[in-house]
């Protein structure tokens, strides 16, 4: 899962509008999930399924503490300073994120959806292991 | 104003087993419909297997979810159905959460964002689910004439768009009357689920359905791995064509049986078989179906007391072979079972072996075993279903052999615990009497409805080859038909001489 997520970081960092530039690329992937999963479950599934992520993202890189889910299902940075973009904090989190839909709606269904949002993306090539393919089918 | 000018309602498929049918073909397009029930009785299963069933890319379905399950958990529960096509997501299937608009708004916003949405996608179909949080949302802060406008709008909004809608909603039937919701709606569907004694029973009413003939009353139905399937009350046959009256008959693969049948049993007839314990019911119902794939007519057991292996085992030491039959698929031997069937359910499996095969000739063996084999619910409803079922098989020419078990009474001589000669054409009694020192068997035929038949008391065997008639009527006995006859002598039977 780490690997998808970083090859995903990879896309959205290559990807980047000049606006964006300033942006961490956790916060953009989860933006972008947000708003298209908000349409499906809802602002409070989402919510707590980023919060959820969070937690679980948090015990392994403390650098994320410092960041907060907000009511909306946005991720904050209290201390931006502290948090300071750390890439492999936010790989941990968008993995985390992506393994938790796994679980509940399986993998298919959710590269669906990612596929929905990164239409052009070729980070579907590879799953979690690294060893299978799994792209969606159009 | 001509038929032909009529406008056509086109009917989409529910993509339901059973179920177009009982819709009277479909289910209407752009109709505003209605799916109640209790929790857990498969509304949001049977919404999700319409929803399958007619979406596609160009026509899309937009499923709006409002505060009930969650649609992740949904969709995490509802992908284990075999219907569940993950290519349809999120392209032809787009599910909106409606929640937090719920949560945070009035009525006219989630009208707004219903049509937003709708008039963005130009879906196909629309599910609302659960349209009852919705009218709770709407009990607390409009009055029934603003909830009345409410479904007014969104009812005409969608079928401009040409969407067929499903609302659905945790319901009681007392809550039918003067609800503004069910009276906008064009179709009404009632799903109910019941314990009855330590079996689930589940039943679905169309309460009603605009523009076309549904098939009226309750129809059972099963959810299994490929969802919900219905049990239609007139099992499908109701457009079946009735087949011509033959004067062919049968051989029951007995020469002496057939003689007194009057050369054997009617094409299309209805035979019963009944007897005690050891008779022979199941021997003659096997060497009824032997003959029949003997002479090219393909048949189907329906057997509740023995295992297909073990009923083909049995015939064949008689020396009927039931096996290669069907490695050939001219016979089918049916095990029904399971504790918790329905009737039309079982009927429906009986139904689909014989046409599946083109079956002749069906075996049900036995009557008191298919009704153990139904949920004690069910087993009311018993002899109105076996009357359907017979009536519509034997209608197309399917020659029905039943067997029922008696208890032997050694007063009386009787037919059928079941009460079941009106949906008989012809019975066939098997009986034990004690003559000189020994029980033996003797049969008669009791009636049948197609001619005359032989009047005698045959005395029989069970041999290696099956049920053998021997000798001709018994003489010089009265009352064998009890069981304990007495031994006369054959001058005092004969009439005295007209004087």
């Amino acid at each position: 899962m780490r690997e998808f997520a970083e090859r995903l970081f990879a896309y959205e960092a290559a990807a980047a509008t000049p606006s964006e530039a300033n942006v961490p690329v956790a916060f953009r992937v989860c933006e972008k999930l947000r708003h298209s999963l908000t349409t499906l479950a809802g602002a409070a599934g989402f919510h707590s399924l980023l919060l959820r992520a969070l937690a679980l993202a948090k015990r392994e890189a403390p650098s994320l503490g410092t960041l907060r889910v907000n009511a909306a299902g946005s991720l904050e940075d209290v201390a931006p300073n502290r948090y300071n973009q750390d890439a492999e904090g936010g790989t941990l989190l968008v993995a985390h994120l992506i393994e938790l839909l796994f679980t509940f709606i399986g993998k298919a269904l959710t590269l669906r959806l990612m596929h929905d949002i990164w239409p052009d993306a070729s980070f579907y090539s590879l799953n979690a292991e690294g060893t299978q393919k799994h792209e969606p089918q159009r | 104003m001509n038929r032909k000018d009529k406008v056509t309602i086109n009917k989409l498929p529910t993509g339901v087993p059973g179920l177009d049918e009982i819709m009277g073909g479909g289910l209407p397009e752009y109709s505003f419909n209605i799916i109640a029930g209790s929790p857990g009785c498969g509304k949001t299963t049977l919404a999700h297997q319409f929803v399958f069933a007619n979406a596609t890319p160009e026509k899309p379905a937009l499923y709006f979810t409002v505060l009930g399950e969650p649609a992740l958990k949904m969709l995490r529960y509802q992908q284990q159905y075999s219907f569940f096509d993950q290519d349809k997501l999120p392209g032809s299937i787009r599910f909106v959460n409606l929640s937090q608009v719920i949560l945070e708004q009035d009525l006219d916003a989630v009208l707004t964002e219903i049509i937003k949405q709708v008039e963005e996608v130009s879906p196909g179909v629309v599910v609302v689910d659960s349209f009852r949080t919705v009218v709770r949302k709407a009990a607390g802060a409009t009055t029934e004439m603003d909830l009345q406008g409410f479904v007014q709008r969104l009812a005409l909004h969608l079928a401009s768009w040409q969407a067929t809608t499903f609302l659905i909603g945790e319901y009681s039937e007392a809550e039918i009357r003067d609800n503004p919701v069910f009276t906008v709606a064009d179709g009404l569907f009632w799903l109910y689920q019941a314990v009855e004694r330590n079996s689930i029973v589940r039943k679905f009413q169309i309460m009603k359905l605009r523009g076309q003939a549904s098939v009226p009353g309750l129809h059972t139905f099963r959810i299994t791995d490929a969802g919900l399937q219905a049990f239609s009350r007139t099992l499908g046959l109701t457009r079946q064509r009735s087949k011509d009256v033959t004067s062919r008959r049968l051989s029951m693969g007995i020469p002496e049986l057939d003689k007194m049948l009057g050369g054997g049993i009617p094409e299309g007839d209805s035979v019963l078989v009944a007897g005690s314990s050891g008779t022979g019911k199941s021997a003659l119902a096997t060497q009824f179906l032997a003959e029949g794939i003997r002479q090219g007519e393909a048949g189907i057991a329906a057997v509740f007391e023995e295992r297909p292996k073990e009923y083909a085992a049995r015939a064949g030491t008689f020396g009927l072979d039931l096996v290669t039959p069907q490695n050939e698929g001219k016979l089918n031997i049916l095990y029904l079972r399971p504790l918790d069937l329905s009737v039309d359910e079982t009927m429906q499996a009986i139904l689909d072996a014989v046409q599946k095969i083109d079956a002749k000739r069906l075996v049900i063996d036995s009557l008191a075993g298919f009704e153990m084999a139904l949920a004690p619910g069910f087993r009311t409803d018993f002899r109105e279903s076996l009357y359907r079922m017979i009536s519509a098989l034997t209608g197309i020419g399917v020659t029905i052999l039943s067997t029922v078990e008696l208890e032997e009474s050694f007063t009386e001589l009787t037919f059928s615990t079941y009460s079941i000669s009106f949906l008989t054409d012809d019975i066939i009694r098997f009986r034990y009497v004690e003559i000189d020192g020994q029980l033996r068997k003797v049969m008669v035929i009791v009636k049948m409805r197609g001619g005359d038949h032989s009047k005698d008391i045959r005395e029989y065997e069970i041999t290696s080859e099956g049920i053998v008639l021997i000798g001709p009527r018994l003489r010089g006995y009265q009352g064998l038909v009890t069981g304990v006859p007495s031994q006369v002598s054959l001058s005092s039977q004969k009439k005295p001489p007209l004087s």
